[in-house]
């Protein structure tokens, strides 16, 4: 009796494992692939089929999903072991690990509270400056580091100006949910600034080299781009503060406690000095020596030194990095380059062209549509670096210029505004309990009308007249 | 036969909000059988993809005095244990500290000083509330779980029925302030003797009038239910509990929910059903459940 309910709980529990590997085998025996499509295109395109339930529904860890993605490459894709690791391991992959050690290493210094210190000062009392303070920040800052980083600093800085609040007259749930936005989509708006301020960013620069499409260096991804961030970030703050009216004008009270609160912090120590010195020349060598040696090598580099100097423990290291997710990335981009070698990738792009060319006829606006809409749907639903390392191959092979579509991508990957999984910010001010799955919808929404138009505005104004 | 010496409750809270009347609840009944508590918080899980910046998140709040949400809730929970039981000594004795937590087996435990009389336990675990609660009794060994009613009933209702291992008890719009009447549904499944003696170990403390129910599909009432509905009067005869029985004939689930209305507490044994057939055509207590708005106990 007990086994069998137990046996029917873990059936149900697993049901997504077993309908994955069902399609999957459903797929792989009885269904020839299709015309066009090498039987190795068409056994890769059923592991990336099976791969995107796992990650969807997770009915497994992630690093079990990264294990089968290998197996099934050496199984039924066609390659030998050593092809599948000789792609497993690359600067993105380096970058990404390099880029999660980083944010250990800086968040435990505790330089957050200068950061809340240093805003506080620019940005006064007023509720819809510091809303718009955060945004900024948030943005700036991440375009540099990662999303990931800035959310874990400034967040503590907004949930004390929340409990510092006075709760006496009246909620605060739209002063809290304008200070988290600002916060979440801030960072996530930045972080396709610059290379370095997301992994997605690093993939596509590594397909961009893997597949022969040409380069950016870090200086000329910033010119394209960051225009972009720049326009957006007064918008969001306006959509944040008419979406999420704050139902305080002035947080006099809160930013006198939190200014009192962070002042414990004393004189800046020579640590937190070097901290921060590390990081510029961490920052200065991926805008200068990125082409050279790859923004993963330099970030490794970084890392060791923060080690060497005893800035860092491998301890603190190993317990804030998530090594499942490095796992995923090397898998899903070795599987993207194989989708690439064995014609997969070519094959979907053909599709997905063919299948809206008689709708849309011009066919550089449907190249445009099909890698926006493709990144921009998927990044809500997995996560925007999966995206890009799965989407990537594809809008690579669409034709056209691989470095515009590359960019419009990877820039689309980050309109994750309307669920908490897309971006790390949004998951982790979700995982604060202060704001709720609608919320995202509300404000997310605009957001993605918004960035659209964004987006079309420096693609169709100035990167014609860089070029 | 139940020992209610050594018996372990669980409570299953989600926020200071909404799991007021659940926490009651199960305090009331924890003491009054004096019964060791533990209060579960299962909150959503992080997206794993992003599980490593959350983490890296709530490490560095610690550094700000800002304990997880989770916590948070447990905290509250311990507060009004305290409150809804004033002469406790040994539970009033004990602080909160969010530093004194330790992981094991996929869960965060609140470590709390161990008082004489007090026997409480805070657990925090994140994911699919079926699932942590489940992996909770199990590896606790709780005799019954208490959890509040659940705006998804009808799926709630099966899962909770079909796969926690332990006796069920469901607050479905329940009252602390108000008087119930204890409905027993008595059948010849194995479950009812093990109902019987929850029914008047509740009886007895709660000093709630109780009634028994036996239904037949036909007119007929076999030797079966005869001798289970005679065996749970003398049950409580011998225990100088009154009990009032019913004979109706009809459809079973219909009957219990229009009999119970709105002013009775149903208790009743789990299905002895194939698992199999129980998800495929569900079951007394699961369509019981999803039907009726009264509290209900399912016994296992």
């Amino acid at each position: 009796m007990r086994i069998s309910a137990d046996m029917i709980f873990w059936i149900q529990q697993k049901r997504w494992l077993l309908i994955a590997f069902g399609l999957g085998g459903l797929l792989y025996h009885f269904i020839p692939g299709p015309s066009g499509l090498s039987p190795e295109g068409y056994h890769i395109l059923i592991i990336i089929f099976m791969t995107l339930i796992l990650i969807l529904k997770e009915p497994v860890p992630l690093p079990a999903i990264a294990l089968q993605i290998i197996f099934w490459q050496v199984i039924i894709g066609g390659s030998t072991p050593n092809e599948v690791g000789s792609y497993f391991m690359n600067d993105a992959v380096f970058f990404i690990m390099g880029s999660l050690m980083l944010a250990v290493a800086i968040v435990s210094q505790g330089l957050d509270k200068r950061m809340a210190l240093g805003i506080i000062r620019i940005t006064g009392n007023k509720t819809w400056r510091i809303v718009a303070g955060f945004t900024a920040i948030s943005a700036i800052l991440s375009s540099f580091v990662g999303p990931h980083m800035i959310t874990a600093m400034l967040l503590p800085v907004a949930l004390t100006l929340i409990r510092f609040t006075p709760k006496s007259s009246k909620s605060t749930s739209g002063l809290t949910a304008a200070l988290l936005f600002s916060i979440a989509y801030g960072a996530t708006i930045g972080s396709i600034g610059t290379p370095s301020g997301g992994g997605r960013n690093v993939i596509m620069m590594n397909y961009w080299a893997e597949f022969g499409s040409g380069s950016l260096s870090y200086l000329q991804w910033m010119k394209m781009v960051y225009p972009m961030v720049l326009i957006e970030i007064p918008i969001t703050a306006f959509i944040i503060l008419k979406t999420f009216p704050p139902e305080m004008q002035i947080l006099d009270t809160a930013v006198r406690r939190l200014s009192v609160e962070v002042a414990h912090a004393g004189k800046i120590s020579a640590r937190e000095i070097l901290t921060v010195v590390l990081f510029a020349l961490i920052l200065l060598s991926w805008m200068t020596l990125s082409e050279d040696y790859g923004l993963g090598s330099i970030a490794l580099i970084g890392i060791f030194l923060y080690m060497a100097l005893g800035l860092v423990s491998w301890k603190e290291l190993n317990r804030g990095v998530n090594w499942g997710v490095i796992l995923l990335f090397g898998a899903t981009i070795s599987i993207g380059v194989q989708m690439k070698n064995t014609g997969g990738a070519a094959w979907l792009a053909d599709l997905s062209v063919g299948f809206l060319q008689s709708v849309i006829p011009d066919i550089d606006t449907l190249r445009a549509i099909v890698s926006v809409a493709l990144s921009g749907v998927m990044s809500n639903l997995l996560s925007s670096s999966a995206t890009v390392a799965v989407v990537g191959p594809v809008v690579l092979n669409l034709g056209g210029d691989p470095i515009l579509l590359g960019l419009a991508s990877v820039i689309a990957s980050a309109f994750g505004y309307f669920t908490a999984v897309a971006a790390p910010a949004c998951t982790i001010i979700y995982s604060s309990g202060l704001v709720k799955a609608p919320d995202f919808l509300r404000a997310g929404w605009k957001m993605a009308v918004m960035s659209v138009l964004s987006l079309m505005l420096v693609a169709l104004v100035w990167w014609p007249i860089l070029n | 036969m139940i020992n209610p010496e050594a018996l372990r409750f669980l409570t299953a809270v989600s926020s200071s909000e909404y799991s007021g009347p659940t926490l009651k609840m199960g305090s009331l009944i924890a003491s009054v059988f004096d019964a060791h508590l533990g209060v579960v918080y299962v909150g959503d899980k992080a997206n794993e993809f992003h599980g490593g910046a959350v983490n890296l998140t709530r490490h560095n709040l610690e550094n700000w005095d800002i304990i997880h949400p989770g916590l948070e809730v447990l905290k509250w929970a311990l507060g009004e244990l305290k409150r809804f039981n004033p002469n406790n000594a040994g539970l009033a004795r004990i602080q909160f500290n969010a530093d004194h937590i330790f992981e094991e087996d996929g869960r965060i435990k609140v470590i709390l000083p161990e008082e004489k009389g007090c026997r409480v336990e805070l657990i925090l675990r994140e994911g699919d509330l079926v699932d942590q609660m489940r992996k909770e009794i199990q590896l606790e060994g709780y005799d019954l779980a208490i959890i509040g009613g659940s705006q998804n009933k009808q799926h709630l209702a099966h899962s909770i029925i079909q796969y926690l291992p332990s006796s069920i008890f469901v607050l479905q719009k329940f009252s602390p302030q108000k008087q119930y009447k204890l409905l027993l549904l008595v059948d010849d499944s194995d479950a009812t003797q093990k109902s019987i003696e929850w029914g008047a170990l509740i009886a007895k403390k709660l000093g709630w009038p109780v009634k028994t129910l036996t239904v037949s599909k036909t007119k007929l009432f076999g030797p079966g239910y005869q001798g289970a509905a005679d065996m749970a009067k003398t049950y409580f005869e011998s225990r100088d509990i009154e009990v009032e029985q019913f004979f109706i004939s009809g459809d079973p689930v219909t009957t219990f929910v229009d009999f119970a209305g709105d002013d009775h507490m149903i208790i009743m044994g789990a299905s002895t059903l194939n698992p199999i057939k129980q998800l495929l055509f569900g079951s007394k207590p699961i369509k019981t459940l999803a039907r009726t708005g009264v509290p209900i106990l399912i016994v296992r």
